[in-house]
């Protein structure tokens, strides 16, 4: 077509344009997408809600929105599990973009049910002490305000609240859901934003502490950036090696996947471009770096601590449970769709970090005195576990790391509830040394601490046993006998803390000016009553869950 | 077999697990109403053990009253009871002594009285509920047939037993102003340290469980727990252990049950934990949870790893008789009352072990007896101990002395417990030394020549204790010292009279125990060596 | 390489204008200099500021800067669009009205909590 042709066309209507020249429309399948779906828009409708709702009837509507949303995407990812879309119907969507398979949806429905949890302990009211009449959250009243500021104290006194946290919870749901069934590198990062950007924010907005909430939400979006520019380079230069950014593909339209097992039809001209294996190396290494990252591995766990602990607590535990189990859903499709033919190249370094993660996380949690902090040092030792049934590359594998993970999130969820719980005049006394003698304040509380702590701990009967047996199990049977007694002695060690605090707990004398057990709502009660549920569930009957796992345990191509 | 047939076993643990939850779940408040509860359970439980004993025939099948459900397909794992004669024995001592270790500790936790009462926190339906949790626990131990479910409670059993060293001390070990202080500190550490000891054994065992599930699953297709499964497969030639592989998962399993026993040097959890809990805990401890230990090495060991266990014989019988001497010496220089009973204990679990890894089939009898007839000895003399020392308020041996001229029949009962201790004969643990003895000469003389001055060693640290506390003039705070009380003698005088009726007719025990270890023995492919010496023991045995 | 030569020469022509630009200025432009020229140019504001309590820039800027980010963004997708308005046809027009309307969200957001309001 000329020039002038062109300068015509765009002056005449549609009609005249020869359906030749019309861009193809891709081919979206929305009812597969269904569950990102309603969670985005649930999204937005709470965006309305927060900009037309008067105050007082905010909260309520966006609980409820919340709630429903969280609900009605759940309803559809079992419908679309019921309807095979996790086996035989398994296929990939939306031009090859995202996955809808058996870890994609067990993944997604499992974050779901970590993001309703995490809903109530986000709107639970009756812990912090009643402030000029009102009843207020964990959230600051007013994130502009400067802490400490005039702003700041008119804010607390008209009675304000952040209610815009529920619309961030559920932006950063829809990233997450996105994040592990992301089949193309771009989707992949574009997911890792949409869930990283709310999260920052979320953990800025503490209602006590502001100013080491808003450090922790300047190191982790510091730390966070950084990560999504290694993530960012790395695919940059996947794509130079392999000119797609697609997991997989076909002969003709080969995705990265067929390029490194050969079994690409590419052009001439193609086959002269691509290639290059150090691109794929350092491509690889890079975009695996960004992923562990937001798992938390050790060499890259600096901003866990620190976040954890600073960010607002029912942030954290959100944070804690949902980031861990997206970021390994990725990570593991990355390492079994598109890189298992490099496993040789990166199971060696996975061991090593798996084996640093392991023993780092439970040595340095020895010494913390927070016990958000300390719970922090223990996502890090767990995530070693994890990575431990990850080098695995067996079906095993996968279906067990996804089965600790769910272990693991919801004993995460319920053990920062319970943290919420403990309080003095500052907000919540999170020093390991105001929860000596809690067993005789509150026994019921500490009772439950401590079996999440015991589940954490990996004693048998907790859903922690399960997982950590089922992990290392697929890792032993893949021949990673040494990974499975190094293991094993992390727990020991592991064990060593979790026994600490329960030793505090139970055996230490009260102080006098101790903390108070507050007395929650319903809603934090239920998120507790879960995590007890869950814990003692699949600890002593883990068999269907199991079973969900392996039926669940295998990726689209 | 079709139909539904009673689940005798798992009710038999079940019941005590029940009743750990009804006692938890009375109010605090109604103390008396959650002993009754508990002893009632603990009484319920005996019951249905002696109808275990009862319907269990001695010549039949290896495994009786066997239960088999699906449980974690995943895993391999299996929900499969069954016991044999080792087991029903000691399901039986479990059962017999709880009830006794309830009475005797009736008051443990009662609120204390004191210049600062209600100080610490004792819930009496703590107390009671955790005894019962224990019970439950060890008596599915020694039901299991299926390694993951045995390691299961093997380890859980560690939660309670933590809570019931570190949460229930008595109060007798400091002096001072921060005497309180001073107990807690220490009870809190020998807590921590019974539960890191465990738990690292523990965890190296998971390893070998789950290297035994990597092994079977690669040979025979689906990986599997069940023991009777295994010793088939391996019987049919369709299992088979390398001599590396078989010789590591051994060790893992060994190592914990060694901690558990406790073996010479794995031992040193046992003293501070028997010293800092009160005296019915302690035989809680050593009485029934540590012979989950031996229990395990006959069963376990022994079974699936009989190639192994031969090679590491040596090294076991030698850190065995090790443990005899270093315990019965070091039970001569205590200052403690419990202490000295703890190491007293580390010597008796050397002649378990010796026992046990003897490999013949008088020495393997000998060691499940002992376990048996230590538990009752060892529960005898704890508990009067206990009593002792509840009433003086100290466990210091000098802070005793000429008791037997205020309370005689303690004292009596004293020395007939420690008279049991040294294998006195005519008391029911001399029977089992004897066997233990004769069966090590046979196959190692110079270990059982050694092993043989234990008992000289015994005979002197029971008698000087006996002679400093009971003996000589009255001391300071012994005067108005009252006898037993009615609770106590019901404690105390059936176990007495066990101890002198096992010592004259061990056969009931012996008719059970012996086609069990004859199995076991086979296993292993062990015969008895020396004909001449057999004889012997075939009479002492009658 | 041919292919590349445009970029350069258009590489070429803009480094040209710029460095003749200032050239240009410095020789022809009248010099009188204030402390206001002397400072680095910050949308208006003092570059370094000092005000009471201790120098934290009011958020309006912030909030200025992210709207205008925010449309700017959008531009970014209406134009193209707009070029190839009939060639991506009802599928487009569905697309970018479903776009819009989500920018018109947040803009409904921003305008009903007071975002454009000055003071």
């Amino acid at each position: 077509m000329s020039a002038t042709a062109v300068v015509h066309s765009l002056l005449t209507s549609a009609a005249a344009t020869p359906a030749a020249d019309r861009i193809p429309t891709p081919h979206i399948e929305y009812a597969q997408l269904s569950p990102v779906l309603i969670v985005l828009g649930t999204a937005t409708v709470g965006v309305l809600a927060e900009a037309f709702l008067p105050r007082r009837s905010r909260y309520w509507a966006q609980l409820g929105i919340t709630v429903v949303g969280l609900a009605a995407a759940f309803a559809a990812i079992i419908a679309l599990a019921a309807d095979g879309y996790a086996t035989t119907r398994a296929h990939i969507a939306a031009m090859g973009a995202v996955a809808v398979d058996g870890p994609a949806l067990f993944l997604q429905g499992t974050i779901v049910l970590i993001a309703l949890v995490a809903a109530f302990t986000f709107a639970e009211r009756r812990l912090d002490p009643v402030a000029h009449g009102n009843r207020v959250d964990s959230f600051a009243a007013q994130g502009s305000a400067v802490p400490g500021s005039p702003q700041e104290m008119k804010a607390v006194r008209a009675g304000f609240t952040t209610t815009e946290v529920f619309p961030l919870l559920l932006f950063a749901v829809g990233g997450m859901m996105i994040f592990p069934a992301a089949n193309d590198l771009l989707t992949l990062f574009v997911s890792l934003e949409v869930f990283s950007l709310p999260l920052y924010l979320l953990c800025a907005l503490a209602r006590r502490r502001r100013l080491m909430s808003q450090e922790a939400a300047v190191k982790y979006f510091l730390l966070g950036a950084f990560s999504s520019a290694f993530l960012l380079f790395g695919i940059a230069l996947l794509y130079g090696y392999a000119g797609t950014v697609a997991y997989t593909g076909t002969a003709t339209a080969p995705g990265i996947a067929q390029v490194i097992d050969g079994s690409a039809n590419l052009t001439p001209a193609l086959a002269n471009s691509t290639g290059n294996d150090a691109l794929l190396l350092i491509g690889g290494a890079m975009v695996i770096m960004g992923l562990l990252f937001k798992v938390g591995a050790v060499p890259f766990h600096q901003w866990t601590p620190d976040v954890y602990q600073g960010a607002p607590t029912p942030v954290t535990g959100f944070m804690a449970a949902a980031t861990k189990v997206a970021a390994f859903g990725a990570l593991l499709r990355l390492l079994y769709v598109v890189l298992p033919g490099m496993r040789w190249d990166w199971r060696p370094v996975m061991w090593g970090v798996a084996i640093v993660t392991m023993v780092i996380g439970a040595i340095v949690a020895v010494t913390q005195t927070d016990v958000k902090r300390l719970l922090a040092y223990s996502s890090i030792a767990h995530a070693g576990f994890l990575l431990a049934g990850v080098i695995a590359v067996s079906p095993s594998g996968v279906s067990s790391v996804l089965f600790y993970l769910v272990a693991y999130s919801f004993v995460t969820l319920g053990g920062f509830a319970v943290v919420t719980l403990v309080r003095d005049a500052g907000g919540e006394a999170t020093h390991l040394s105001k929860w000596a003698g809690l067993g005789r304040r509150s026994p019921l509380v500490a009772a439950v601490f401590a079996v999440f702590l015991l589940s954490f701990a990996g004693i048998p009967l907790t859903a922690g046993f399960a997982g950590k047996f089922a992990v290392f199990q697929a890792a032993a049977q893949a021949g990673a006998v040494p990974l499975v007694v190094i293991g094993v002695i992390a727990s020991a060690i592991a064990a060593f803390f979790y026994i600490r605090v329960i030793v505090m707990m139970f055996f230490s004398e009260p102080q006098p000016d101790g903390p108070t057990v507050a007395i929650p709502s319903p809603l934090t009660s239920s998120a507790i009553a879960i995590g007890v549920v869950v814990t003692l569930v699949l600890g002593v009957a883990p068999q269907y869950f199991l079973d969900l796992a392996g039926k669940a345990g295998v990726f689209v191509r | 077999m079709s139909g539904f047939t009673f689940p005798l076993l798992t009710v038999t643990a079940a019941v005590p697990a029940i009743g750990a939850i009804a006692t938890a779940a009375v109010p605090a408040a109604r103390r008396t109403a959650a002993k009754w509860l508990a002893l009632a359970f603990s009484v319920a439980t005996l019951a249905l053990a002696a109808v275990v004993t009862g319907r269990f025939s001695p010549g039949g099948a290896r495994y009786q009253l066997t239960e088999s459900h699906a449980w974690i397909r995943d895993f391999g794992v299996r929900y499969e009871l069954g016991v044999d004669g080792i087991a029903v024995v000691l399901i039986l001592l479990t059962a017999v002594l709880v009830p006794f270790v309830m009475l005797a500790g009736w008051h443990d936790a009662d609120p204390l009285e004191g210049p600062v009462p209600n100080r610490r926190w004792r819930p009496t339906n703590g107390f009671f509920a955790l005894i019962l949790a224990v019970e439950a626990m060890v008596v599915i131990s020694f039901e299991a047939t299926d390694v993951f479910l045995f390691y299961i409670f093997f380890e859980a059993m560690l939660v309670p037993m933590y809570f019931l060293i570190g949460g229930f001390g008595d109060r007798a070990g400091a002096t001072g102003d921060d005497a309180e202080e001073q107990d807690a500190r220490q009870r809190t550490y020998a807590a921590v340290k019974f539960l890191l000891y465990n738990l690292v054994g523990g965890l190296i065992m998971l390893a070998a469980v789950i290297g035994l599930y990597a092994v079977t699953a690669r040979q025979l297709g689906t990986g599997t727990f069940s023991l009777p499964e295994i010793l088939r497969a391996r019987a049919d030639g369709r299992l088979h252990f390398s001599t590396s592989s078989e010789r590591w998962i051994f060790l893992g399993f060994f190592f914990a049950f060694a901690v558990k026993a406790p073996l010479w040097p794995l031992h040193t959890w046992l003293p501070n934990a028997m010293t800092e809990a009160t005296a019915p805990v302690a035989v809680l401890i050593t009485a029934v949870v540590d012979k989950v230990g031996t229990f395990a090495m006959l069963r376990y060991c022994l079974q699936l790893f009989p190639e192994a266990s031969k090679w590491a014989t040596p090294v076991i019988a030698v850190l065995a008789v090790i443990g005899i001497l270093y315990g019965a010496l070091l039970a001569v220089g205590q200052r403690d009352i419990k202490r000295l009973i703890a190491y007293a204990s580390i010597s008796h679990f050397g002649f378990i072990i010796l026992g046990i890894f003897a490999m013949t089939s008088q020495a393997q009898s000998g060691a499940t007896l002992y376990m048996v007839n230590h538990g009752i000895s060892t529960a005898a003399l704890l508990l009067v101990a206990g009593f002792l020392i509840t009433r003086r308020g100290s466990r210091r041996i000098a802070d005793f002395g000429g008791v037997q001229k205020v309370a005689p029949v303690l004292a009596g009962t004293f020395l007939i417990g420690g008279l049991a201790t040294l294998s006195l004969p005519g008391l029911a643990p001399f029977v089992s030394e004897f066997l233990v003895l004769v069966g090590t000469f046979t196959r190692y003389p110079v270990l059982g020549i050694l092993a043989t001055v234990g008992i000289v060693l015994a005979a002197l640290y029971v008698l000087v204790l006996y002679q400093r506390t009971m003996t000589g003039p009255v001391k300071a705070g012994i005067e108005g010292m009252k006898d037993l009380k009615v609770r106590e003698l019901l404690v105390v005088a059936p176990l007495i009279a066990l101890l002198l009726f096992l010592g004259v007719y061990p056969k009931p025990l012996t008719d059970v125990i012996n086609p069990a270890v004859k199995d076991t023995l086979s296993d292993v492919h062990r015969t008895d060596p020396a004909p001449q010496i057999n004889a012997v023991a075939k009479e002492t045995a009658k | 390489m041919n292919a590349y030569a445009p970029i350069l020469v258009l590489g070429g022509l803009g480094a040209g204008f710029a460095i003749f630009s200032v050239i240009t200025a410095s020789l022809t432009g009248p010099k009188r200099y204030n402390r206001a020229k002397l400072e680095a140019y910050e949308c208006g504001i003092e570059p370094t500021p000092q005000p009471a309590g201790g120098g934290r820039f009011p958020i309006k800027y912030y909030l200025t800067a992210m709207l205008f980010i925010v449309f700017d963004i959008e531009i970014v997708f209406l134009y193209p669009w707009a070029v190839s308005f009939d060639a991506l046809g009802l599928f487009g027009l569905v697309e970018m009205l479903l776009f819009v309307l989500t920018v018109f969200v947040a803009y409904a957001y921003v305008w009903r909590r007071g975002g454009l309001e000055w003071d």
